[in-house]
């Protein structure tokens, strides 16, 4: 008697050829981009999105074609910080154009289709049982953004990833070896804690590990002109990998990104240079041969 | 998924799919040797595992692409169609009624190619702009003139 892999086909629907086209679909999608970088942590609020924003803005002020992609598609917050709340979407003669913010970098973020008064749903077959099949499907979802929408001819697509380390490693899987990724973390023990985590579950996979931006690191009181401790925690576990820099919490951050203000407005300012300081070792690393 | 027949050896076809009821999918197989018919009844399990691949489900068309679609039959239309309320087919919330804004062939086969999950969006903002410049036809120019006008 015959056995699965004796016979050709699935007898009509060609599941799998369907998920192979799929996948060569987003592939060409992403043909032109030369760099991907998922901007990953494991730990809520360390400032994922803030940084991959604004480290957007810095390396766009160097002439560098940049692209967002929101891929928090359940708390999207890139397009309120971009400005692209209500964009329009226009079709091109196959796919559909991103919209940009004012300086010209490439958003999609799920807040741009989905007011903030609602949650994502999906219809369902199986409904009050969505922990069965809601990742495939905000999976499919993401294949979907990538194969739909004009990503062109990029330096650099910014991947910006919900919190979860078991979340970031589905991402490294389904994004592919070609995903770099940057972790973010702040100075508390608990935050290294989580990283760390992601650290040792993406170290077993082939996606490159950039380095780590410890974010909050002191705040800038900008009536001392001075950064000063924010959080006390003497001995913090290493995370093994490069650290790209630290960037200072300053409420002016804050209040740019809920007011969609561009990282160039930031100016002169000591969160300004950190950002600026690591865009570019950012672009080093990246230019740079992998350690491993 | 494959079905073998047992006294044939030989692999089956799929010949089609019903429409869904309660979640549940009649995907109807047969031997293409002795003709023996079967059914395979989905439950609402395996219905949504396959709609969440965002895959069709039903017997391959002359081109090669299969015929139905599962996600549309298992009631998948758009991701978001129960939320957001200038969705295709739902009642916009408008107290005035706008001009109808016609869409040429061409302007309504670009709108096709895109996710459906964004389509009633991007149908709403082209026909607003094209409103703004006093034309009620949207066309391909249309459509440069918006990717030109935000940049894209």
């Amino acid at each position: 008697m015959k056995g699965y892999h004796d016979i050709v086909g699935d007898g009509g629907s060609g599941i799998l050829e369907q998920v192979a086209e799929q996948r060569a679909r987003i592939t060409d999608g992403l043909a032109g981009v030369r760099h991907l970088v998922a901007v990953g942590s494991g730990k809520g609020g360390v400032g994922k999105s803030t940084l991959t924003l604004h480290l957007a803005g810095a390396l766009r002020a160097r002439g560098l074609r940049i692209a967002i992609l929101d891929a928090d598609f359940n708390g999207p917050s890139q397009a309120r910080m971009a400005g692209v709340q209500g964009a329009l979407f226009v079709p091109g003669s196959h796919k559909v154009s991103l919209p940009r913010t004012g300086n010209g970098i490439a958003v999609f973020s799920m807040g741009s289709v989905i007011p903030e008064s609602e949650a994502l749903d999906f219809e369902s077959a199986a409904q009050g049982e969505s922990h069965t099949w809601r990742a495939t499907r905000e999976f499919a979802l993401l294949g979907e953004i990538l194969a739909s929408f004009e990503w062109g001819a990029l330096d650099l697509l910014m991947f910006d990833l919900p919190p979860g380390a078991e979340r970031t490693v589905q991402y490294a899987d389904f994004l592919g070896p070609r995903t770099s990724f940057l972790l973010v973390t702040i100075p508390s023990e608990v935050a290294r804690g989580v990283v760390a985590r992601s650290v040792a579950a993406l170290s077993k996979g082939p996606n490159r590990l950039l380095g780590y931006v410890e974010n909050m690191s002191g705040y800038y009181c900008r009536d001392c002109n001075a950064i000063k401790p924010l959080f006390e925690s003497p001995e913090i576990p290493r995370l093994g990998i490069p650290c790209l820099g630290t960037v200072p919490f300053d409420p002016e951050l804050a209040r740019h990104c809920d007011g969609g203000i561009p990282f160039t407005e930031l100016g002169e300012t000591p969160v300004g240079r950190a950002l600026a300081h690591v865009a570019q070792q950012l672009l080093d690393t990246l230019e740079s041969e992998p350690s491993r | 998924m494959k079905f073998l027949c047992v006294p044939c050896d030989a692999p089956m076809k799929l010949q089609s799919v019903g429409p869904p009821e309660r979640g549940s999918l009649s995907i109807v197989y047969s031997c293409p040797e002795c003709g023996y018919e079967m059914a395979m009844l989905t439950n609402a399990y395996e219905t949504q595992a396959v709609q969440s691949l965002g895959v069709r489900i039903g017997p391959e068309t002359a081109g090669g692409a299969p015929s139905t679609a599962s996600t549309d039959a298992a009631g998948g239309k758009c991701p978001f169609s129960a939320m957001i309320p200038t969705l295709e087919g739902a009642q916009p919330a408008q107290t005035s009624e706008p001009a109808p804004v016609r869409w040429t062939a061409a302007a309504e086969a670009r709108l096709a190619n895109i996710p459906a999950f964004v389509r009633p969006m991007a149908r709403t903002g082209i026909e607003r702009f094209a409103r703004e410049r006093g034309l009620l036809e949207v066309d391909e120019k249309i459509l440069e003139a918006a990717r030109e006008f935000f940049g894209m």
